[in-house]
């Protein structure tokens, strides 16, 4: 009979025997790690009922919230939230834009566009991004005083209080006004769609008096037309909300009105999508790049101008391997927004910092903190993931 | 190559092991800072205390171009090792902002903390860190330029008011502004430069800190701006704002000698006691009072022993080296305008508050 140790032995002379035995102890230490931090964590303060006291702080952009220094710590932090939300949608769209135009300006045969392009990306991409945060906000504050605002036909005003637009302002309807546009809106796309698929498939366009006219011209009008004539039949739903502004009884001026881009939101602005657009530019064209130049020249051959080939030919293409590396530049650009602390922009963590130093629960609030970023973060990665499968999809 | 993975495997394991060994041992060390005397002795054998101040506000803790730190935090932070260590000298100063500083203490990465903080009840409290004594009592004030034509910050609806973030300031100006039903932008920053940057450019209206702070920007400020002449202080008072050094938490030893430092260097002042008659008063002591302060023997009597597990004569070094508090404040603070008579900061016999309880 063999003794144990024999048989011992001889279980592992076997690789995979001996693998088992590996990763159970490694798996053995892992769990002892997780378990002492498990531990250690247990016995910290993570509550966060704090958060449902008064916040009893001012903040100066308050956008789509109606905040007020009464409100709970909980309503602040969204405020927060809202306002990292707001910075980080426009800045993606506009990064996206800026590194796109200069990724194809970058490989253009032009020497000065080229070289513009590359002067942008060099200097730029090679600057700490906090510097520029801070080279905006000052450069914003170069604008004139309130006291000697810029006026133009007393619809805009500049200073350095901020950047003052017409807006719209709401006379009561106008909710239901842009939900109806919306599905309108819905409605005049599909019907391009279909125009343009008919074409495509049969032939058949639309024409009326025996003019040919093109889909996209048709779903356009449409909403043209119903958005003019509904905005009289809901009764004027919206006007024209004109920026002013004054000195009060005291000579305090006062802003009121019309769409504010303060210069704290525009420094920030600037500086994430002049960033990351320098990533964006480099990952556009090395994109195109990648694509084998016969596409351009089969492009050429048959006939299409350099725009649509670029358009329709090296761009669609290109997409597939510019998506996976833009998602990255998306997810950087949103972290990166939260150095917007440093200019007086609100963003979440600079309000959860507020928080943290008034009720000096620093831990829960970093928590939450993390986790606000990792959602946003995924929100970002679950859009792009999709919109990633659709590009990569064989024949679409 | 399998060789190579086996290899790979059995380092990881033992990188594991270490790094669950240092775990371990980073606790043992956070156990015994925690408890009792352990800061005291840390700075002792460390022969170095470590002070977290402000590097940036001129008259209480600013730093000059070659790296040497002045000022009236500072003073206090040379006291500390001039009675602990024997030597003013030995301070090893750690810049904080205003929303680190908690975190430096609290973490151990400096021993005590004086940069112009105010002792409020949830600091002492939820922070886990103990206020010694007051060094100088403060309040919130409004900094405004003169051609504003603002006489009271009831002139200030609508205003756009800078900040700084992580402070009562902010607190104490929305009670203000809100108690009062007057509407006002915060522009709250985390740091005194940028800020600076967008009140010289006339971004905010006003720009609200303790009135020290405030003296010591509108005397330094940049004259391509207007210079101090341009800028005048509201007469209102927001807040009362004691600010002090601090320790932390159940670490009494310290918490102790930092706190009869400050009261002794303000019963130095009392009893006219200053750095350049101490040592003469010292080897003659007037009175069994000052012989006690000074850890001196009266007429070849006892030396009386507080126990602060320090030299008994800690305070002659403090006083020869530093100064006591009156001399403090006149080298830092009156040359930023801060008159003390009449203020909160005169000695209680001149209807201030700055006493000391008796060394006995």
């Amino acid at each position: 009979m063999k003794s144990f140790v024999d048989s011992v032995v001889q279980w592992s002379r076997f690789q995979r025997n001996r693998n088992i035995v590996i990763q159970a102890v490694f798996l053995f230490f892992v769990t002892l790690l997780g378990v002492y931090f498990f531990v250690r964590a247990s016995g910290l303060e993570l509550s966060l009922s704090h958060f449902s006291s008064r916040a009893g702080f001012g903040l100066s952009h308050t956008f789509l919230v109606d905040y007020t220094s009464n409100d709970s710590r909980w309503v602040a932090y969204f405020t927060g939230v809202v306002n990292t939300i707001r910075v980080c949608l426009v800045a993606i769209f506009l990064t996206t834009l800026l590194g796109t135009v200069m990724g194809v300006a970058r490989l253009s045969k032009n020497f000065l566009t080229s070289k513009i392009a590359w002067t942008y990306v060099e200097v730029l991409r090679n600057t700490p991004l906090l510097i520029q945060i801070i080279f905006w906000q000052i450069v914003f504050l170069q604008l004139p005083q309130i006291s000697e605002a810029i006026t133009f036909g007393d619809t805009t005003a500049i200073s350095n209080r901020g950047i003052l637009l017409p807006w719209i302002s709401d006379n009561g309807n106008a909710q239901i006004w842009f939900i109806f546009l919306g599905i309108v809106a819905a409605g005049s796309l599909y019907l391009s769609y279909f125009l343009n698929k008919r074409e495509d498939v049969s032939g058949k366009s639309f024409s009326i008096f025996g003019n040919r006219l093109n889909g996209n011209l048709v779903g356009i009008s449409l909403f043209v037309i119903v958005t003019i004539v509904t905005y009289f039949a809901f009764g004027r739903p919206v006007s024209m909300d004109i920026p002013e502004i004054a000195q009060n009884n005291k000579g305090t001026w006062m802003q009121s009105g019309g769409f504010d881009l303060s210069p704290e939101f525009a420094a920030i602005l600037f500086a994430l999508v002049i960033y990351t657009g320098t990533f964006i530019t480099e990952i556009v064209r090395g994109s195109i790049q990648s694509l084998s130049k016969g596409q351009t020249e089969a492009a050429q051959a048959i006939g299409l101008s350099k725009y649509q080939a670029m358009t329709l030919v090296i761009l669609p293409q290109a997409l597939r391997s510019i998506i996976p590396p833009l998602t990255n530049q998306f997810l950087n650009l949103t972290k990166n927004s939260s150095l917007a602390v440093v200019i007086a922009y609100p963003d979440l963590f600079m309000v959860s910092r507020t928080i943290m130093n008034n009720s000096g629960h620093a831990l829960p609030v970093f928590f939450l903190i993390l986790l606000t970023y990792l959602f946003l973060s995924l929100c970002i990665s679950l859009v792009m993931n999709l919109i990633n499968r659709r590009v990569t999809r064989i024949g679409a | 190559m399998k060789k190579i993975k086996y290899t790979l495997l059995i380092s990881a394991l033992f990188a594991m092991t270490a790094f669950s060994f240092a775990c371990a041992s980073e606790d043992s060390s956070e156990a015994s800072s925690s408890g009792g005397s352990s800061t005291l002795q840390q700075v002792l054998d460390r022969g170095m205390l470590k002070c977290g101040v402000n590097d940036n506000l001129a008259g209480f803790g600013v730093v000059a171009a070659d790296g040497s730190f002045s000022g009236f935090d500072i003073d206090f932070c040379k006291a500390v090792a001039a009675a602990i260590l024997g030597d003013s000298s030995k301070v090893e100063y750690t810049p904080t902002t205003a929303s680190n500083r908690f975190e430096a203490l609290g973490s151990g990465e400096i021993d005590l903390l004086i940069r112009n903080t105010t002792w409020t009840a949830s600091r002492d409290r939820e922070l886990k860190q103990d206020f010694t004594a007051p060094t100088f009592y403060d309040g919130q004030g409004m900094m405004v330029y003169v051609d504003s034509g603002y006489n009271s910050i009831d002139d200030m609806e609508g205003a756009t008011i800078c900040v700084l973030q992580g402070t009562t300031t902010e607190l104490n100006l929305d009670d203000r502004f809100t108690g009062t039903g007057m509407s006002y932008t915060p522009l709250t920053f985390e740091t005194n430069d940028p800020l600076q940057a967008a009140f010289e450019e006339k971004r905010c209206d006003g720009w609200t800190t303790d009135k020290s702070g405030l003296a010591s920007k509108r005397a330094s400020f940049p004259a391509s701006a207007g210079g101090p002449e341009a800028l005048k202080v509201l007469p209102e008072t927001l807040s009362k704002e004691p600010l002090g050094p601090l320790t932390r938490d159940n670490d009494s030893e310290f918490y102790d000698v930092v706190q009869w430092v400050v009261f002794g260097m303000m019963q130095a002042e009392e009893s006219g006691i200053n750095s350049s008659n101490v040592s003469s008063i010292a080897s003659n002591p007037p009175n069994p009072g000052v012989a006690r302060l000074l850890g001196a023997s009266f007429e070849g009597g006892e030396v009386q022993d507080f126990s602060f597990g320090i030299p008994k004569d800690f305070m002659q070094k403090v006083i020869s080296q530093v100064g006591n508090y009156g001399e403090v404040y006149d080298r830092h603070l009156v040359p930023l305008g801060l008159e003390r008579a009449g203020s909160l900061n005169a000695m209680w016999t001149e209807g201030g508050l700055i006493y000391a309880p008796p060394f006995r």
